[in-house]
């Protein structure tokens, strides 16, 4: 067992790996298309947040941080679940968009359960339909600095 | 290579967490060797029962949830929805509004095809032309936010016109975004048409025949880049196009490079007609007054999506809800073209062959899975794209 | 390929003559539209008409619900009768501006008809969908997988019906 102050330092490092360089991966649950190129326009040269050390890649089992959009369509529902329980902890999830949120103007169909958190926890919020790129990373970054607190 | 006779089975799981192709999907192909068989697809990933829910909402509302059937091309759904409803109502927007809503669409169309182009180009590999695809496409996504407020879901269509004006500003904006997108246009059609990688990937690749383009029922730049002259703009137009018409794009050869010509070709055509409307606004109303109760009828919507043809069937039932919304969107016809081109093709094509239609799954989600042999392998979307980059190495 | 174009009105008189002889019922509900109402039995060699003489393109398969309703005792209050309606196929043909509507009834208890996928091939996808979400049976069709909704939707629920009125509703029976 080893005493607090070590733990603490080990504690600040991981936070400062987490922090700098988050690897992200995305989760559309249903959405139309519009957050989702959103979010891959923060990856061209216009936003570029591969430069904050942010790294999109595909596989949850190296994820930190999952980024989902869409009012979670019945058929994805479990996939989503079954995304979030392959990533290891700390994990930490981002809801893109008003569907994200409570459905958005899909409330209320048949094939759809609308807020991402009736199925998995979620840490940050980003509105809009759909959030602009600045809002995405602006939201990404909210989450990293609570981390750092 | 194991090139046995038994068929075996690969399962590429697209999955729902996919960089690049942004939707959920999950595809499946059997294949002998190094050849593809057999490929099916299953959709029911972004299915959210809006046909259902516009039954339940008011036209107005319905117009603003049918724009989300897809963050794409959601003005063409909104225009299509809204010239239906026109029409039932017996009402015709004014001239300008059809120009104006024209000229979203075209600007759209950019859009989406630089989008696409970026995307096909990085399914192939070509991380930089998608890079430069998509920091040219900001330059229109700019100037759709400059006139409608938003980069995506720009919501300028309202029933009987537009609710969103243009002035001499915009006008200029937009002349000079023309100007700078069609000398970038350039360089893509050179790259397309003489990068060696480029056209090792592409010429030849996918053949799809106007004979069987017809009937699988393929529509949009797939069709028309295996010869078919099907442009819902040119056989049937509609909004502006009586008065901008558009010239058809049609290449013969039925290859991906095809697929990818013609939808250069078509960035070239909508830059012209951007330019064109701008000089020739109409004058007058943006729009007419539309009934809150829409009279009994049933009316057919027809327009040209960049991804082909999409469909509106509207049943009016006197009262300020639709009996019944149908959309049949373009994807759900090249999907199944795409199934069969796949047949006979190398696994490492699939990836330039899927995107080569410029699928939308939002508008139709869809699963697709690899079967290679009898122990079902799991692929990710990720590694079949890097099978193929490593392939043609 | 044609030497003059044809006007809409032309390539409608044109449609109308390929399915002449099954017509049972016709309306013009626009100008470029005609609807042509046939019997069931009759699509296969409908279709085949229009795809040999190559009129038009499949575009799509339209589905309508037409419940059946009663009042409630003494009320003026609308009631589907969830067993007694009919289910309306519109097949959808189009060339050029002018559009040919095939146009089918059948009974909820008798809502079967034979698939098209042996002339059309593609049209699987529709007749999926429709299958699914309406409920009819399409005799002869390639696959009744799920296309849209999901795996572990209740059988014999068709969204699309106007007596469904959200999935919360169907368990809570």
């Amino acid at each position: 067992m080893t005493d607090t102050v070590t733990q603490n330092v080990f504690d600040k490092i991981k936070t400062w790996a987490r922090v700098n360089s988050p690897w992200i991966i995305h989760f559309n649950s249903g959405s139309c298309n519009g957050c989702d190129i959103e979010i891959l326009a923060t990856l061209t040269p216009r936003y570029d947040v591969e430069r904050f050390g942010i790294k999109l890649q595909g596989s949850p089992r190296h994820a930190d941080v999952l980024i989902c959009t869409g009012p979670v369509s019945l058929q994805a529902r479990d996939r989503l679940v079954r995304t979030y329980e392959q990533m290891p902890d700390p994990k930490f999830v981002v809801a893109v968009g008003s569907c994200a949120i409570s459905g958005g103007v899909f409330q209320g169909c048949y094939n759809v359960v609308g807020d991402i958190s009736e199925v998995i926890p979620v840490n940050v919020y980003v509105p809009g339909c759909p959030p602009r790129p600045e809002a995405i990373i602006y939201g990404v970054v909210t989450l990293l600095k609570s981390l750092q607190g | 290579m194991d090139n046995s006779s038994n068929p075996e089975k690969f399962i590429v799981n697209i999955g729902p967490q996919h960089p690049a192709l942004k939707e959920p999907g999950h595809f499946e192909f059997t294949v002998d060797g190094e050849i593809v068989k057999n490929a099916s697809a299953r959709l029911g990933f972004v299915h959210r029962g809006m046909e259902k829910g516009c039954e339940s909402r008011n036209y107005t509302q319905d117009l603003y949830l049918m724009e989300r059937v897809c963050g794409i091309c959601s003005h063409v759904h909104a225009m299509a929805f809204a010239l239906g409803v026109e029409k039932l109502a017996g009402v015709q927007a004014p001239p300008r509004a059809q120009a104006i809503r024209e000229l979203i669409g075209e600007l759209e169309r950019i859009h989406s095809h630089l989008l696409w182009l970026g995307v096909a180009a990085h399914e192939g590999g070509f991380d930089t032309l998608f890079m430069f695809s998509w920091r040219d496409r900001e330059t229109v996504m700019d100037l759709l936010e400059k006139l409608t407020g938003n980069r995506v879901n720009y919501s300028a269509n309202i029933l009987g016109g537009v609710k969103i004006d243009i002035n001499d500003e915009q006008k200029d904006a937009l002349l000079k975004g023309m100007d700078y997108l069609e000398e970038r246009t350039h360089h893509y059609m050179k790259v397309v048409t003489e990068d060696e990688t480029f056209l090792g990937r592409t010429r030849n690749i996918g053949l799809m025949t106007a004979d069987e383009a017809r009937r699988l029922g393929a529509v949009g730049p797939t069709a028309r880049a295996s010869g078919l002259a099907y442009d819902v703009r040119v056989d049937s137009p509609y909004a502006g196009y009586p008065d901008f018409p558009v010239k058809l794009m049609v290449e013969p050869a039925g290859d991906l490079e095809a697929r990818f010509v013609v939808r250069i070709n078509e960035l070239f055509e909508s830059y012209r007609l951007v330019r064109e409307i701008i000089e020739h606004m109409p004058t007058g109303d943006l729009a007419v007054r539309v009934p809150r109760r829409i009279p009994e009828g049933e009316t057919f919507s027809r327009v040209e999506a960049p991804r082909g043809e999409l469909v509106y069937y509207i049943k009016s039932n006197g009262t300020d809800m639709p009996e019944r919304v149908k959309v049949r969107t373009p994807s759900l016809c090249n999907w199944a073209s795409v199934l069969t081109q796949a047949v006979g093709h190398k696994l490492a094509d699939m990836p330039m062959i899927l995107a080569g239609i410029d699928p939308c799954f939002s508008c139709n989600d869809r699963m697709v899975t690899v079967n290679r042999g009898s122990n079902a392998l799991d692929w990710s979307w990720e590694d079949l794209r890097r099978y193929g980059i490593e392939y043609y190495k | 390929m044609s030497e003059t174009k044809k006007t809409t009105e032309e390539l409608i008189q044109n449609g109308r003559q390929i399915v002449q002889q099954w017509i049972v019922s016709e309306n013009t509900p626009e100008a470029g539209r005609l609807d042509v109402s046939i019997k069931p039995e009759d699509i296969k060699p409908c279709v085949k008409a229009l795809v040999e003489t190559k009129w038009g393109y499949l575009s799509a398969i339209t589905t309508l619900d037409h419940p059946e309703y009663t009042t409630a005792e003494g009320s003026t209050e609308k009631v589907i009768l969830p067993d007694k309606g009919s289910i309306e196929l519109l097949y959808h043909f189009c060339e050029s501006a002018a559009v040919l509507t095939l146009r089918v009834m059948l009974p909820y208890e008798n809502a079967k008809m034979d698939s098209i996928c042996e002339i059309i091939p593609s049209a699987t996808l529709y007749e999926r969908e429709a299958i699914e979400l309406i409920g009819v049976e399409l005799v002869g069709t390639p696959t009744v997988d799920h296309l849209l909704l999901p795996d572990d939707w209740p059988a014999n629920v068709y969204p699309l019906r106007k007596s469904f009125t959200g999935l919360d509703k169907v368990k809570g029976e």
